[in-house]
């Protein structure tokens, strides 16, 4: 679903900075088995949002003192979580509405 | 060899990236793998795991070096720099002998090996991690899930 991954990132680092592995994690924790996403293609997504201004990265060192790229949301990506995020409110319940009624 | 050339006359070249974006996926791959060691009997298993749930590390990887590259003019710019300072520094060598500025020529020749030379051990990579695994669709709903997701229909995401 176009724009769904990236749906996704934004919110997993709207309150901390993350490594993709942890986003990665984090994700698979969240959807709690109703998808199923490939961690690879997490990374294309992330250096798409980062050329975009939406995240920011940083090399720094992970929780078991390795060293690891760490994201973190920018203003610019904060305003497109919101955005993103009515809008995707937006279409469910346009979805759900239809499912309902045909 | 033929790497090591392919590297030095490769004006889009991009060591430098290729290394950064591959130690971010190794550092990954390796977590992944310690994660699925906990309940694996072998190394191997664990890994074989790991590569399963990441997907094509080699495709991830060009991709992530493309979105990359597009983001370092500079770099690419500098590199076709040496390239020029190269081609001219042959140029000088050749047609320069008359005037006596062949010296030139070499001194141009060298800076500019040197200093493709320095961008290239810069951007040395010692290990890659690139195994190949089944590529398959990035996001799909899992239809084993025992959840109201099956009122969907995973062709259509």
């Amino acid at each position: 679903m176009q724009g769904t991954l990236e749906l996704l990132i934004l919110k997993t680092l709207s309150h901390e900075s993350m490594h993709g592995y942890g986003i990665a994690q984090r994700i698979h924790q969240s959807v709690d088995d109703l998808l199923k996403i490939e961690d690879g293609s997490l990374y294309p997504a992330l250096y798409r949002m980062e050329e975009r201004g939406w995240i920011a990265s940083e090399w720094g060192v992970s929780e078991n003192n390795r060293r690891a790229k760490f994201y973190k949301l920018t203003r610019a990506g904060r305003k497109h979580l919101d955005a993103e995020r009515a809008n995707w409110d937006r279409i469910s319940r346009a979805v759900t509405k239809v499912l309902q009624t045909a | 060899m033929r790497d090591l050339t392919r590297r030095l006359f490769n004006p889009l070249g991009s060591e430098a990236i290729e290394r950064e974006v591959e130690e971010e996926l190794r550092f990954h791959l390796e977590s992944l793998t310690e994660q699925y060691l906990q309940h694996a009997d072998t190394f191997e298993e664990a890994r074989a795991s790991a590569l399963r749930r990441f997907g094509d590390v080699e495709q991830v990887t060009d991709e992530c070096v493309e979105i990359s590259k597009r983001k370092r003019p500079f770099m690419r710019a500098l590199k076709s720099f040496f390239i020029l300072i190269f081609l001219a520094g042959i140029f000088v060598r050749i047609f320069g002998t008359e005037l006596h500025v062949d010296r030139f020529g070499t001194m141009l020749i060298t800076v500019a090996v040197m200093g493709r030379l320095f961008l290239y051990v810069r951007g040395l990579n010692p290990a890659g991690f690139r195994p190949k695994s089944d590529p398959s669709s990035s996001l799909i709903l899992n239809s084993r899930a025992k959840t109201p997701a099956s009122l969907f229909d995973a062709d259509n995401l």
